[in-house]
This record gives structure tokens, sequence and C-alpha cells, in this order.
């Protein structure tokens, strides 16, 4: 279990994360949704020990994190949204370099290697230096190297940015596969498609503030589970409702331009913080 | 075990870079051996002047070695390719890393000025290397890895490296007994030259090289700026809040 007690970041006057207090529960697969600048990758970064808080804690398992808790760290491993890789290594050494960090046994580090590389088609690029890797080469590395330390924590900040929508599919289905032998993974997205489809909690942030914290269904629900778009003076308004039939009645009794559909965790957001996800 | 890791991880970029490493280690030493020791042929309290320089460089060639070994290389890796973050996050003992950092440093020291004394042993000068000139090489190879250790912690982009090596290891270089004796400087500065790591392994290696004793003091200034400036790198990477 990973606690966040009012953990806040400052960086000279900006406060990039502002009084987080968070709970992620073994085994969950938890989503930190928000817009670029809401404070996901500063929180990931402090839960990594990469940035250290400028006040509250994060505790592992009951154990506070720090730089120097080495067996809170060993449950850890974490994909960064940037490749944060030796470019003039090839994806062995990557790998090994990876699990001598965590003290593995060499005979593992290559079991493992052949395993995850063979898994994600990377094997036949495996003396390949990182520096010559495609964009998609090196993100799926970066997950190989991740898995290589097997860990009970998973961090993943934008996994899947930049990547098509068939990559895409593709990641999910891996992460779901990896979730279900009960790791925690924690995730940082602006997809919302993406948040919706893997994550059994997401806390909405804005502005390093959290603004909302449940399930996706759970928030969908208490907005409303249907949405009519309506047209009004060339400006686009959303009503939500409970009840289909009373977004069809609003629908047909409608003069504008307007419009039925299931409403998504982006009008969540949107309601909550009045601002746009995608942004 | 971390500082195996290190050792490794340092272990496969030299092998990669092997002839990079080992002819950007060779050059400038090289060129200021023939251009001082060999093109301008003077001589020195009646010794040749080869005989004063060849020390010198040689403790030289382990201050580059070590520096760039490391403030280049980590700098990039913590700026620009987020490298370090992959040991932040991994249950290495953060000192262990530092320590790992500084031997590897040392010893890419102690291979360039290996270079420069194999390339010396066509000029006969029977000058003495024993260990304890090893052990001052290595020692000081292991200064100049904690300080560009704190540099390239220092640093706020990847390009401050080589300004480093502007400000600090060149006039070192040039000024701390390398090329001349710090005797020959005015008082107040040559204090303050004499107490730069350079000045006092170059001193040393040289009085061994004559066949006298390095003395006790020179040891004291270089396990001083080891301790400080490994202390400050233990401190960055454990306390700095934004590494």
């Amino acid at each position: 279990m990973i606690e966040i007690r009012g953990i806040t970041k400052k960086f000279g006057d900006f406060t990039a994360v502002d009084d987080l207090n968070l709970t992620v529960n073994t085994g969950e697969f938890f989503g930190l949704l928000g817009p670029n600048g809401a404070g996901k990758t500063t929180t990931i970064s402090m839960i990594s020990t990469v940035l250290l808080p400028t006040a509250g804690q994060i505790l592992i398992d009951g154990n506070i994190l720090d730089r120097k808790a080495a067996k809170e760290k060993r449950k850890l491993s974490v994909i960064t949204q940037e490749y944060s890789m030796r470019q003039d290594m090839t994806m062995d050494e990557v790998m090994e370099y990876q699990g001598r960090l965590y003290f593995l046994p060499r005979r593992v580090i290559k079991e493992r290697s052949d395993r995850l590389l063979e898994f994600t088609g990377l094997i036949d690029f495996r003396k390949r230096t990182v520096r010559h890797l495609s964009g998609g080469m090196k993100r799926k590395l970066m997950i190989c190297r991740a898995l290589m330390t097997e860990p009970e924590i998973l961090l993943l900040d934008e996994p899947t940015a930049g990547m098509d929508a068939l990559s895409r599919r593709q990641m999910w289905n891996l992460l779901r596969s990896v979730n279900s032998g009960s790791m925690t993974i924690i995730l940082t997205t602006h997809y919302i498609e993406e948040a919706e489809a893997l994550c059994d909690r997401v806390a909405l942030l804005n502005r390093g503030r959290l603004q909302k914290l449940d399930s996706p269904k759970t928030l969908i629900d208490e907005l409303g589970m249907f949405a009519v778009d309506e047209m009004r003076d060339g400006k686009l308004e959303t009503r939500y409702f409970h009840e289909r039939e009373k977004a069809i009645a609003f629908l047909s009794e409608s003069h504008e331009q307007a419009s039925l559909r299931a409403t998504t965790l982006e009008d969540v957001f949107i309601e909550v913080a009045g601002a746009k996800i995608n942004k | 075990m971390g500082i195996i890791t290190v050792l490794w991880e340092k272990w496969t970029e030299f092998k990669r870079d092997f002839y990079k490493i080992t002819v950007s280690a060779m050059i400038s030493p090289l060129m200021y051996l023939i251009i001082f020791g060999l093109g301008i042929q003077t001589t020195s309290h009646g010794e040749p002047y080869l005989h004063f320089l060849i020390p010198g460089i040689v403790a030289m060639a382990t201050m580059t070695g070590s520096f760039s070994a490391i403030a280049q290389n980590m700098s990039v890796q913590r700026l620009y390719e987020k490298a370090l973050d992959q040991v932040m996050v991994s249950p290495t003992p953060l000192w262990q890393f530092i320590t790992g950092q500084i031997l590897g440093g040392s010893l890419r020291g102690m291979y360039a000025a290996g270079i420069i004394l194999l390339l010396t042993r066509a000029i006969r000068t029977d000058l003495i290397f024993n260990g304890w000139s090893f052990l001052i090489m290595f020692l000081n190879g292991t200064v100049f890895s904690t300080i560009a250790l704190v540099l390239s912690f220092l640093a706020k982009s990847y390009t401050d490296a080589p300004r480093y090596t502007s400000y600090i290891i060149m006039p070192m270089s040039f000024l701390c007994n390398t090329f001349f004796s710090t005797d020959q400087m005015p008082g107040g500065f040559r204090q303050v030259v004499s107490c730069l790591p350079l000045s006092q392994a170059s001193g040393m290696i040289r009085a061994i090289s004559n066949g006298e004793s390095p003395g006790v003091f020179g040891f004291v200034i270089l396990l001083i700026y080891l301790a400080v400036f490994t202390a400050l790198s233990v401190l960055f990477i454990y306390r700095k809040k934004n590494l």
C-alpha cells in the first residue's frame, strides 16, 4: 500500500503539487489524471524519489520512502515519460545494468532479459544501441527494463505518449496482464480513454491539487451517465442526466442542434476543474 | 555490490569507447611533451627540462582523465539522458553509486597516466615511478572525480561540463606545478596555488621520480579534498531536492 500524506512540491514560488493526500491499495490500478502542468509527473517523480517533497511524506507498506529506503525502493519500478536510458548502451547492457542495480543474479538477469525481449519482439535487436532505436522500440525497452525486476509497484508516467492507436492497445493489454498478478500500478495519463479502460480508481488533479478521487464509473455516475451536447449561440453546452428517458426528453424539447452521448471522465473533469484535459 | 555495478558500467563504457578514450588521453600530454620537452630543449637546475616536466604531465593526466570521465558523463546522464533516474529509483545505496563513480573515474585517470608513462619510456630519463607514485596518481584521480561529481550535480545544463573544464582544469593544468615550480610564484598567490590538489600531486610524484621522499603534507591536502568533496557528493545525492 502506498500512502501519500500531505505532500507539497514547490519549485521556487511555483507550487507543482499542493498538499496531496492519497492512498493506493495493493494490487490497485490507480490513475493520476489531469491536464499538462497538473502535477502528475512531479508526483510520480516524488514516489520514485528522484524529487524530494518540500513537505509531507510518502509511505510504502507503512515505511517512510526516501532515498535511503532500499527495502521500499526494491519494490518500485518506473517507466518515465522521457526515454531515461543511457543512449550509448545496447539493449542487453540496459537490461543488465537494471538487473545489477537491483542485485539480481546474472543467471536471472539473462533469463528475464531473454523472456521480456522475446515477448516485446525486441530480441533480434538486443545488440543495437539505444541511440539507434525507434521511439516505439525505446518505449518497449523501458517496459522490459521496468518489468525485469518484477516490481510490486509499477509507476507509469504517460506510458503511451506518442504511440499509435494499435501500439497503445497492445500496451493496455500488457499492463492489464501484469496488473492481474497483483502488481500495484500508478499511471499518469492525459488520455481519458486510457484511464477509463485501465484504472480501478482515478485521482483528478488540477494545478497541483486533488479535485476528485474515485472509480471512473462512480465519478461518471455521480455526474450523470447521459450527456446532451447542445449548441447555444455558437457555444457548446452540456447537460447531464442520471436517466436516459430524461435525457431523451430534454433532447426532443431542444430547439438547438443537440446530441445524446455517454458521459466520460473528461466531462467529470471539466465539471470539476473547469478545464479540458486534453488542452 | 553497487560499487561493482558502477565499475561494470564504466568498464562497458571503456570497452566501447576504447580508441576515443585512449587517443584523447594521449593528445594533449603528448603535445606538451613534444613542444616543451623535445621542441624547446632547456634545462632546469642543471637537469633536462623533461625530467621536471614528465612527473607534472603524469599528475595532470590523472586529473584530466578522472575529471573528464565523470563530469561530462554524469552531466549528460543527469540532465540530458535522465539515466540517473534509473539509479535513484533503484535499491542500490547511493553512497555505493558515488564510491563506484569515484573509483571508476580514478581508474580512468590512472589509465591516462599509464599511457604517458608508456610513451615516455622511449626517452631514457632514469625517473623513478614506484608504488607510491601510483598511489598518489590514484588519490589525485579520486579527488578530481569527486570534484567532477559535485560540479555535475550543480550543473544546470549539460553544456556546463566543458565550462568547468575551462574554469578549473585548464588553469590548474598550467599553474599547479606542472610546467614550472610554484616556488617561482609571488607570495600569497604561491600559497594559494600550492594548496591546490594538482600542485601537491605533481610535487609528490616529482619528488619520488627524483628519488626523494614525497612527504606527508601532500597526502594530507589530497585527503582533505577527497573528504570534503566526497561528503558534498553524498550530501547532494541524498538531500538535493531537485536532482
